[in-house]
């Protein structure tokens, strides 16, 4: 059968999206937890590779998720909001503080985007880590679930919770391939890979990777009010660059801008780090270790290296008019 | 129809003079050609007009507007655009995507995030027209790294054209092409719309003196000559300089053209 990259990367996707429901679906109670915690990873990863396919790689995204964290806790246990509502303003607190950010942020890009993002994300965390409004380095218990038994779906139930944020992850990545289809994902794709191009022929590239980034934000955020939903607690330790780093990780690994990489990617990285932890002391050492021989082999990722074997094996077999179909 | 202008442009970097008080007009729909030794300032002073470098000092005007504080966006969207002397490509799309990228940007099509891009029939319409009038049109599904080195080129101009340009920039649209890709080009060039008003950079003397209706001779960032086909030819200084004494082989400045 013939398939193009493009349909080869999606069909990766559908069967990751059905591997995962089918595997949740039938696995024991303790698993629930792995589950809802790689999807929302997997959530916090799509966010992050959206901003990459504008070539803008974050270092500070943890800020995104603890912001949203914060904002729905926030509003969910102090201003009794209900956990619906939150969720909608930790979206919006995502797009302003992305927008806001963004402003100066995207003007640059490379090392210095690094490092800008990193630097607000840790000027949040000392925030929060001090704040006696969210009991600054104890963090704060007592963050509801959403309320989704009017539909007969009791989120408190792990079960539940992890099937809900298996299928947010589907629905923000259909979003995100959506999304990449359109004029302005398309202008995304040609920035990261001629920015100087683009502004050469009339395109705003900062306004493009402002609005990327807030998207990005929103994206961020809505991971952060999963999580802070799954654990019941906000603690300042969603924001660390411990956390940009993970799903940095997640990204790379997976292969970065082909989104279900970096849901793959999330996958691994969640579970390497249940059987590490529960069988080794240093099992943070294996973990690196393993990732580093990863990405020595499969520089381009997991998912990317698939891809690119596809590439070789139809330019083998199909010489003379090397056509192309779309990225 | 637009004129374009500049006023004593002089640019430097550090202490090399490179743009010394360049002041020329270019009246709409002519044909000018800039030519040079290389490192004259040709393309240092295509990045002043395009906007990818600011002036020290002088003005550019634009159908008597001071466009001078313009970035390279906006005179891009007034009308102002240009093609690299370096293949300067979205180098993972095909011909036909790279088009439509600069179609959909000028069409403000680009900002739309809630339709695909497959529905834009009127940017793949003009991303084909273009494609056919610069010769790509059999290879519009060909990703840009699968083209030859004189297709590129070719591409590189058909974005430049994308941008619905009054005053087009080609920086040595030629270079490093085989003959039969440099004849393509000339003819490429000189079928261009007569409305609009086409400066080339161009080392081939055969194509300059047959295409441009004035040429601009630069030496040192200085304005050394200018004049008609014929002035040029028979100038004394450039004879001197660039004919050699005796002012045989009009084409010897292909010895200046990089290797391919
Ligand atoms: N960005 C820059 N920084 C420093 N020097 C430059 C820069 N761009 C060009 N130059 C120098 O300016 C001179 C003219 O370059 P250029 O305009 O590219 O010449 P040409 O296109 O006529 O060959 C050269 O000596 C080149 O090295
Ligand atoms: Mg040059």
């Amino acid at each position: 059968m013939v398939m193009t990259r493009n349909s080869l990367r999606l069909s990766i996707g559908v069967a990751a999206a059905i591997l995962a429901l089918i595997m949740q679906l039938s696995a024991g109670t303790f698993a629930q937890e792995l589950f809802a915690e790689a999807a929302i990873l997997a959530v916090f990863a799509l966010s992050l590779d959206l901003l990459a396919r504008s070539g803008l790689v974050s270092f500070g995204h943890a800020g995104f998720l603890g912001l949203g964290a914060y904002t729905f806790g926030g509003l969910a246990v102090l201003q009794n909001w209900p956990p619906s509502l939150a969720i909608a303003a930790a979206l919006a607190g995502g797009i302003i503080s992305g927008l806001i950010i963004g402003c100066f942020a995207v003007r640059t890009s490379g090392a210095f985007f690094i490092m800008v993002t990193l630097a607000v994300a840790e000027m949040f965390f000392s925030w929060v880590f001090r704040s006696p409004l969210f009991n600054g380095a104890d963090g704060m218990g007592g963050v509801p679930r959403l309320d989704m038994r009017s539909v007969g779906l009791d989120l408190n139930n792990p079960r539940n919770f992890a099937t809900f944020c298996i299928l947010i992850c589907i629905c923000v990545w259909m979003f995100a391939e959506y999304i990449i289809i359109t004029p302005f994902g398309r202008t995304l794709d040609a920035i990261r890979q001629n920015a100087n191009r683009v502004s050469a022929v009339g395109g705003r590239v900062f306004s493009y990777r402002l609005a990327a980034f807030a998207l990005s934000g929103a994206i961020g955020a809505l991971s952060g009010a999963l999580k802070a939903q799954h654990t019941n607690f906000l603690s300042p330790d969603l924001a660390t660059w411990v956390v940009s780093g993970d799903v940095l990780i997640a990204v790379v690994i997976g292969g970065m801008g082909t989104f279900v990489g970096g849901i793959i990617g999330s996958g691994l990285l969640v579970y390497l780090k249940e059987v590490l932890s529960s069988n080794f002391g240093h099992w943070y050492l294996f973990l690196g270790g393993i990732f580093i021989g990863v990405a020595l082999i499969l520089p381009r990722g997991i998912v990317g290296s698939v891809l690119d074997w596809r590439d070789r094996r139809h330019a083998r077999n199909n010489p003379a008019p090397a056509r192309e179909d779309e990225a | 129809m637009s004129t374009l202008l500049t006023q004593t442009l002089c640019k430097s970097f550090g202490s090399l003079a490179v743009t010394q008080e360049v002041t020329l007009s270019f009246q709409s729909g002519m044909r000018y050609a800039i030519i040079g030794p290389n490192g004259a300032g040709k393309t240092t002073f295509f990045n002043l007009l395009a906007g990818n470098l600011q002036p020290d000092s002088g003005q550019i005007l634009l159908d008597g507007r001071d466009i001078t504080s313009l970035d390279v966006t906006s005179r891009a969207r007034i009308g102002i655009a240009r093609s690299f002397q370096r293949n300067n490509l979205f180098a993972e799309m095909t011909v036909h995507d790279n088009i439509a990228m600069a179609c959909a940007i000028q069409d403000n099509v680009a900002p739309v995030f809630w339709r695909p891009m497959r529905g834009f029939s009127s940017v793949h319409k003009k991303a084909e027209l273009i494609a056919q009038q610069v010769g790509l049109e059999d290879d519009r599904q060909t990703a840009v790294r699968h083209l030859s080195y004189g297709s590129q080129r070719q591409l590189e101009v058909a974005l430049a054209l994308a941008c619905k340009p009054k005053v087009l920039l080609l920086d040595e649209p030629t270079s490093g092409m085989s003959p039969q890709e440099t004849a393509r080009m000339d003819h490429l060039i000189k079928a261009l719309p007569r409305e609009l008003t086409v400066i080339v950079i161009e080392h081939d003397m055969d194509i300059v003196l047959e295409f441009a209706d004035q040429i601009v001779v630069l030496d040192y960032g200085r304005v050394l000559v200018q004049g008609t086909p014929a002035e040029i030819k028979n100038s004394a200084i450039v004879r001197q300089r660039y004919l050699g004494e005796e002012g045989v082989a009009v084409g010897s400045q292909a010895a200046e053209r990089p290797a391919p």
